[in-house]
């Protein structure tokens, strides 16, 4: 494939993936292959631009003291090894069996996005004996209510085996699955929405890591594929969050929840019928 | 929930040196050198041949002989627009490996938090012996 095209796609991937808030391995790896790239190498060079596109913006939200480095640092001990365990099936796994399950992933965003709960944060009452030990407690600035917010994380020995699974989805398909381990801290562990997505943010760059060490001992990374697909996706990305001044309109929300709609049902189709 | 109208001025002076700055800086300097080196490899490549095409694959290198192999050919001065593209990969995937390396160091010497420190280091290792694999 010629740079140009890449390059664009990458560029496109990572804006929608940016406003949207889903990153850009989702949108990626479908388009990858619909222009006719082998999927294993398209799960393989976008995990390496989730490394870019999660650190980028981590680097930021640490900064704001938002992110709870002590939930992430423990869940990260699961996510890496579900991530290598992932990226390891993938390697042996059937190519339609890999567009089935990239099928799956993308309905069930559609749904997710599309259902999205309204309802607001509530604070656990009772913190387990096994999360106090850990102690994954915080407090942060919410600017827009103007208020620090002290929280509790519970339930903390249900989050480690579920970001194993989580990991593992992220290695087999190369995609952050940012939006399942958002799903995890919200209902498991009872973190606030902010940190929710701000925490799984550091956890997506270790995991992608560990994801692209398995497809670089394979061979599959090829620089010159990946350096533009990197370039790309960090540039829209960047477009994505700081030029646009999030466009919260319903319009994109709709033309997203579109795009994964074909993509999800494209995806499955192929993987049922044969590539 | 628990609120308080606390400043965060003052929530955060309970931070020391903090780690959020350090894992914050790490994150940022790793992202912005991996993305320059890759668009100094390109632009190079673009201005000497005319194309964006690079054909080479890294095979039968685990990371850390990449990462060696590409400083060998920085020793030798054997500077090329596809060593640049390599720099830029390494420094990517270096750079969520150098922030958990950092916070292994602050947990155990600037907090003292022994069992953070056994996580940290567990991840550590794990990443270790992952990009050990060939």
């Amino acid at each position: 494939m010629s740079f140009h095209i890449v390059f664009f796609i990458s560029i496109v991937a990572g804006f929608v993936g940016a406003m949207s808030g889903m990153g850009g391995g989702v949108i990626l790896i479908p388009v990858l292959t619909l222009f006719g790239m082998d999927i294993k190498h398209a799960i393989a060079v976008s995990i390496v631009s989730v490394i870019a596109t999660s650190s980028g913006s981590a680097s930021a939200y640490v900064r704001d003291r938002i992110t709870n480095l002590k939930v992430g640092m423990f869940l990260e001990m699961f996510t890496i090894v579900g991530a290598l365990a992932g990226a390891a099936i993938t390697l042996v796994s059937g190519r339609r069996i890999l567009f089935i399950l990239f099928g799956i992933v993308l309905l069930s965003s559609w749904v997710a996005l599309f259902r999205q709960r309204k309802e607001g944060w509530r604070q656990a009452t009772h913190q387990d004996v096994f999360s106090r030990w850990l102690e994954l407690e915080g407090s942060y600035y919410d600017r827009s209510v103007r208020q620090t917010i002290a929280y509790q994380g519970v339930r903390s020995y249900l989050g480690g085996p579920f970001m194993f699974g989580a990991g593992l989805i992220a290695g087999l398909l190369g995609i952050g699955a940012g939006a399942l381990k958002v799903l995890i801290h919200d209902l498991v562990m009872g973190l606030p929405p902010k940190v929710s997505t701000t925490t799984s943010n550091l956890i997506i760059g270790v995991t992608a890591l560990a994801g692209t060490s398995v497809y670089l001992a394979a061979g599959m990374i090829d620089p010159g594929l990946t350096a533009p697909i990197i370039l790309g996706v960090v540039s829209g990305a960047f477009v994505g969050t700081h030029v646009l001044v999030r466009l919260t309109n319903q319009t994109v929300r709709h033309i997203f929840l579109g795009v994964l709609l074909v993509l999800g049902i494209e995806m499955l189709f192929r993987g049922i019928w044969g590539v | 929930m628990q609120v308080s109208t606390n400043h965060p001025d003052k929530a955060q002076r309970n931070y020391s040196f903090d780690m959020e700055s350090l894992v914050g800086y790490i994150l940022l300097t790793g992202v912005l050198l991996s993305v320059v080196l890759l668009m100094v490899g390109f632009v190079w490549r673009w201005v000497r041949v005319g194309n964006l095409q690079f054909e080479h694959s890294i095979v039968g290198m685990n990371f850390f002989e990449f990462i060696l192999s590409s400083l060998r050919q920085i020793a030798s001065q054997a500077f090329r627009p596809r060593l640049f593209l390599n720099m830029g990969i390494a420094v990517l995937m270096l750079t969520p490996f150098v922030r958990v390396l950092a916070s292994v160091f602050y947990f155990a010497f600037a907090e003292h938090n022994w069992k953070y420190t056994l996580f940290t280091g567990f991840v550590l290792a794990v990443l270790t012996y992952s990009l050990f694999l060939r």
